[in-house]
């Protein structure tokens, strides 16, 4: 499978926001992430995921290193890299139809085509029936499924998805997870992950790139082989390669989250 | 006994026009008030006119057909002025709170000027277009513009940067994001800004009626004094008060109801 994000000896630095000194957030990272592949990353938070997340989104500029997708350099946003934020990102003034719609409507894509394909994403992330609703008349849950068919609906090549189930209630973020599996099988999306939850990482991750204390590195790649079809909470408890998986990467985060506290 | 008074107290919220008969005998106790006061005082007509005398008095003003005139003249001034105020300071206050170096240019000049109230430019602007209409205009813009203007530009600097970038993450242009994401995320700064700037813009009409002006209600407040003619000046005064209420009611409020409430964007 080709590489479709590439980051070569990515380092940064970026001034703290009060005390202006110089934070230390990324050394040398050096990954690959493949064609329909969907990568978790974890690490102690300060570790730097999110500023990887920012400038592979190209909200970010960066000096030293490279990141590239299809190996063009990002230099900055594009509609092609989707980002599913960790919270409160669906605009308050747009109903679901609407804020799912924005992508397209962006690109100008006529309202008939629109609403066909709004509807059908709709329906993907079972939001059918609110689609008139107001972002403060869904639950937590219903904001991270707007959010995630928002990004979807824009149709990009690649999804990252900042943290975006830690701010929902454990029950919904379980049922969040198995939905966002069943969207990776039905889309064949490219995605990175990135999250503080070890077992959201083993559960959805065909790898997981484990993070090292700031200033963040690629400690570990941990691989994951389980079918995405075979993938359910009800079975995971039981499958020895999930919590074999589980336990190497509960370790690595462990040791640096020492590490980093010391 | 309390728990008789409370579900009175329940009733009456939900009987119909509750809100209107409430508003009715709260005016009548003003009224009763008022004429109580005009009638134990000595020469009431010059100090204080009884209720009935001010209602009389507009009889006479809407038969020369003086008031209407007066009150329309106030209005087209009112909206005229505070337009172009909205409509200049809105855009000014989104490019100042979008673009830091512009900011950093017209913030101290305006915070100078927005000192300086409308009053305190009122010689300079008669010395420049004299006793006119363009001078109450004037006026009237100027003071409209600074409220606008300042809470539009802490409005866009408030909305999220969560809500900017995942607009430029699906492709927004710098024009889209101003249009889908700033404009409508300071539309609660917009209508507390428009409610502010014209409610400024109101109290300048009159004052700029008053030093300016040859007609409108600023105007025959001033020359009502001069004629001896309480009763028309708190006949002014009451038309200016409760303009401003049907005004706020039946524009201001309802376009509010109808954008950040909807929203989610205002809690009480």
């Amino acid at each position: 499978m080709p590489a479709k994000l590439v980051v070569t000896d990515l380092t940064h630095h970026y001034p703290d926001e009060y005390t202006g000194e110089s934070v230390h957030a990324l050394e040398k990272i050096n990954l690959e992430v493949n064609e329909g592949e969907l990568v978790t990353v974890v690490g102690p938070s300060g570790c730097g995921k999110s500023t990887l997340l920012n400038i592979l989104a190209g909200l970010l500029p960066y000096r030293e290193g490279n990141a590239s997708m299809d190996g063009v350099k990002i230099q900055g946003p594009s509609s092609e890299r989707g980002v599913v934020f960790q919270e409160q990102a669906i605009l308050p003034w747009r109903s679901v139809a609407k804020n799912i719609g924005h992508g397209l409507e962006l690109k100008g894509v006529p309202r008939g085509e629109r609403e066909k394909r709004v509807s059908e994403f709709i329906k993907l992330v079972g939001l059918v029936g609110f689609e008139d609703k107001f972002p403060h008349e869904l639950s937590g849950g219903m904001k991270q499924r707007c959010a995630v068919a928002r990004t979807l609906c824009a149709d990009p090549a690649v999804m990252l998805m900042d943290e975006p189930f830690a701010a929902v209630d454990a029950q919904t973020r379980i049922t969040l997870q198995e939905e966002l599996n069943r969207i990776a099988i039905a889309t064949k999306k490219t995605i990175l992950f990135i999250t503080h939850s070890v077992d959201e990482a083993a559960f959805l991750g065909d790898r997981c790139f484990v993070f090292t204390a700031r200033p963040g590195r690629l400690r570990e790649i941990v691989n994951i082989d389980i079918p995405r079809e075979k993938r359910i909470w009800a079975d995971m408890n039981n499958d020895p390669r999930f919590i074999e998986a589980r336990d190497k990467i509960m370790r690595l985060v462990r040791e640096e989250v020492l590490v980093s506290n010391a | 006994m309390r728990n008789n008074l409370n579900r009175f107290r329940a009733f009456w919220r939900h009987f119909p026009a509750a809100g209107a008969i409430n508003l009715a005998l709260i005016i009548l106790c003003i009224l009763l008030i008022w004429e109580l006061i005009s009638s134990t005082i000595d020469n009431p007509s010059r100090y204080l006119p009884s209720p009935i005398l001010v209602a009389l008095s507009s009889v006479d003003m809407i038969y020369k057909g003086l008031l209407p005139s007066y009150f329309g003249d106030t209005l087209i001034r009112l909206i005229t002025g505070s337009s172009i105020g909205l409509a200049l300071g809105i855009p000014f206050g989104l490019i100042i709170g979008i673009n830091r170096t512009s900011a950093d240019i017209f913030y101290p000049v305006m915070n100078f000027f927005q000192s300086v109230s409308g009053i305190a430019i009122f010689p300079i602007v008669v010395i420049w277009w004299g006793n006119s209409d363009t001078t109450v205009l004037v006026v009237i813009l100027y003071t409209s513009f600074f409220p606008i203007a300042f809470t539009v530009l802490s409005g866009v600097r408030e909305v999220p940067m969560q809500y900017i970038h995942a607009a430029r993450t699906m492709g927004a242009t710098r024009f889209q994001v101003i249009r889908d994401v700033l404009l409508p995320g300071s539309m609660p700064h917009i209508a507390t800004g428009s409610r502010l700037s014209i409610g400024f813009a109101w109290r300048a009409v009159i004052a700029g009626e008053m030093l300016a002006g040859r007609e409108g209600l600023g105007w025959m407040i001033f020359t009502a004094q001069d004629a001896d003619k309480t009763s028309e000046v708190i006949l002014g005064m009451v038309m200016i008060g409760v303009s401003w209420i049907v005004l706020d009611h039946y524009l201001l409020r309802p376009l509010e109801a109808d954008t950040i409430e909807r929203w989610g964007l205002v809690q009480r």
